[in-house]
């Protein structure tokens, strides 16, 4: 669902970096503590085997240790550090004393990322600080966008039913601050096609990995189920007796339109949990939104889920969508909103690519010139001539 | 953001949602629920009057609290359930699962009373 105004968005205690100090004199711990403790949470320890315990409960974004330590010294924390995968990454500056000999000197910068020499000014400690977290922080943002964009990829599909007498366009813009929506479709019988369009609750990578998670267990279930029922509605209460009841997807919540279009027929037979309602655009008739609808996914065991069905007339087109789009802040500071969308989706209709034109109508209108969450949309129409 | 626990009484919590419930906040009122839940809350009065935002991240937040307290037949119900709230909770029609009340005391009062126990008077949590 939308994102708020990012403008609003303030770094919580919880993404706070956090800083490691190993030092056995009192008096510079405590006085790195307070010049770093305004920028860094920072947590400290007097040696090595007490660094270990700390990193244990609570794993830093950066270590700074003094090498000359009583019960396990500086190397040896590093080295036990570099022994165990899951710290063997984190940033590590030594500071060293000025008569620690050359030998030593020389290896230690193999292993470490940064070192500084004691006396050291605690500004230019500070600009390293800064400059290593700020690498570290590169790194991690650009590996989330990747994988991300690799989840959405995976969460999209690869193309598309065409059966003849139909059009169909998809679009779908994953964005970074998006969230679990996916969309996908299968054709058990010639003509006959099974669309299913979600979007599980939450954001990030977090979301995008339920989500990878619960449309691998949505083909699964189509696919074993459909031997034995046609029905959307059936496969949906499966589906929402399996999130209720696997561990891993326990706590997904979920959003879930499934759709059996019958193209052969010219209908549409949904189940709608919770999900974004489908807009009908119709010529001859009042275009509207399909309300028919159900509970969301995850939330109640037994919760009843119903068959709905329409019939689509020459000319006709069914809308699919996430509430990327509803949920789209305008400059005017309103949501867009499923009358909003309604009405733009019904003035392109006619358009040669009537996706496109619905989000380059949308896009100026909002307060940044860009979306703020995950678009996605499906448009099946029935052609005027067949 | 943080939320405040407006009263606690008779096994009822009240928590005022405020502004917004959303992606930034949501699991400091998952944080919340637990301690509340943890010191014996079991119905949950959530008072959404001038609330701007609740996103799908929020909303999950409310699921789980719902999830955590109905197997031991608690309840979360809503009150003063502003405009963009009740576009929500229609769309996933969850109001089939939260009850709604005009006000967070409306609310206290149909709790206690289905309880069966006279209610006892709501210690304040603030002026």
């Amino acid at each position: 669902m939308a994102a708020p105004d990012p403008s609003s968005t303030e770094p919580s205690p919880a993404e706070q970096r956090s800083l490691l100090i190993v030092e056995d004199e009192r008096a510079l711990r405590r006085l790195l503590e307070y010049r770093l403790g305004g920028k860094y949470q920072v947590r400290t320890a007097a040696h090595g085997r007490e660094a270990l315990d700390v990193i244990s409960q609570h794993p830093p974004d950066l270590i700074v240790s003094d090498i000359m330590m009583p019960h396990m010294d500086g190397f040896a924390l590093q080295e036990a550090l570099r022994e165990d995968k899951n710290t063997r990454a984190i940033p590590f500056i030594f500071l060293t004393a000025k008569d620690d000999d050359d030998s030593r000197l020389k290896g230690l910068r193999e292993g470490v990322d940064d070192y500084i020499t004691k006396p050291f000014d605690t500004e230019q400690l500070l600009g390293r600080i800064d400059r290593l977290m700020e690498r570290t922080e590169v790194f991690r943002t650009h590996l989330s966008a990747e994988l991300g964009r690799d989840f959405s990829e995976r969460l999209m599909p690869h193309s598309l039913p065409e059966p003849p007498g139909w059009r169909t366009f998809f679009v779908s813009r994953p964005h970074d601050q998006g969230g679990g929506d996916l969309f996908a479709w299968k054709e058990p019988e010639p003509g006959v096609f099974f669309l299913t369009v979600g979007d599980v609750m939450g954001k990030g990578l977090q979301a995008k990995f339920y989500a990878y998670t619960f449309l691998s267990y949505i083909r699964g279930t189509i696919h074993a189920m459909l031997a034995e029922t046609r029905s959307p509605a059936t496969l949906m209460s499966r589906i929402n007796e399996m999130l209720l009841s696997d561990e891993v997807v326990e706590e997904t919540f979920a959003s879930l339109l499934m759709v059996r279009w019958d193209a052969n027929e010219g209908t549409v037979t949904y189940a709608n949990a919770g999900h974004c309602r489908p807009l009908l655009l119709s010529g001859t008739k009042e275009s509207h939104v399909v309300e028919d609808s159900d509970l969301v996914l995850g939330l109640e065991e037994g919760a009843a889920f119903h068959d709905y069905t329409l019939s689509l007339g020459t000319g006709e087109a069914l809308v699919l969508y996430t509430d990327g789009l509803t949920e789209q802040p305008l400059e005017s500071g309103r949501m867009l909103g499923e009358q909003g969308v309604l009405q733009i989706a019904d003035s392109a209709r006619a358009a040669e690519d009537p996706p496109s034109k619905i989000l380059s109508a949308i896009e100026p209108n909002t307060r940044h010139g860009d979306f703020d969450d995950d678009i996605l949309m499906f448009w099946l129409q029935r052609e005027a001539s067949s | 953001m943080s939320f405040d626990v407006s009263s606690r009484a008779d096994q009822v919590v009240t928590i005022d949602i405020g502004d917004a419930l959303d992606f930034r906040n949501a699991s400091d009122f998952k944080a919340l629920c637990q301690e509340e839940a943890d010191a014996g809350g079991r119905h949950f009065v959530l008072d959404f009057s001038g609330t701007g935002i609740l996103d799908s991240t929020g909303l999950g937040a409310i699921f789980s609290l719902y999830r955590k307290v109905s197997p031991e037949d608690g309840e979360v119900v809503f009150a003063a359930v502003s405009k963009p709230v009740e576009v929500v909770v229609q769309l996933t029609r969850t109001y089939k699962v939260f009850q709604q009340f005009d006000d967070a005391a409306e609310a206290r009062a149909a709790l206690v009373e289905e309880e069966g126990g006279a209610p006892s008077p709501a210690s304040p949590g603030r002026p």
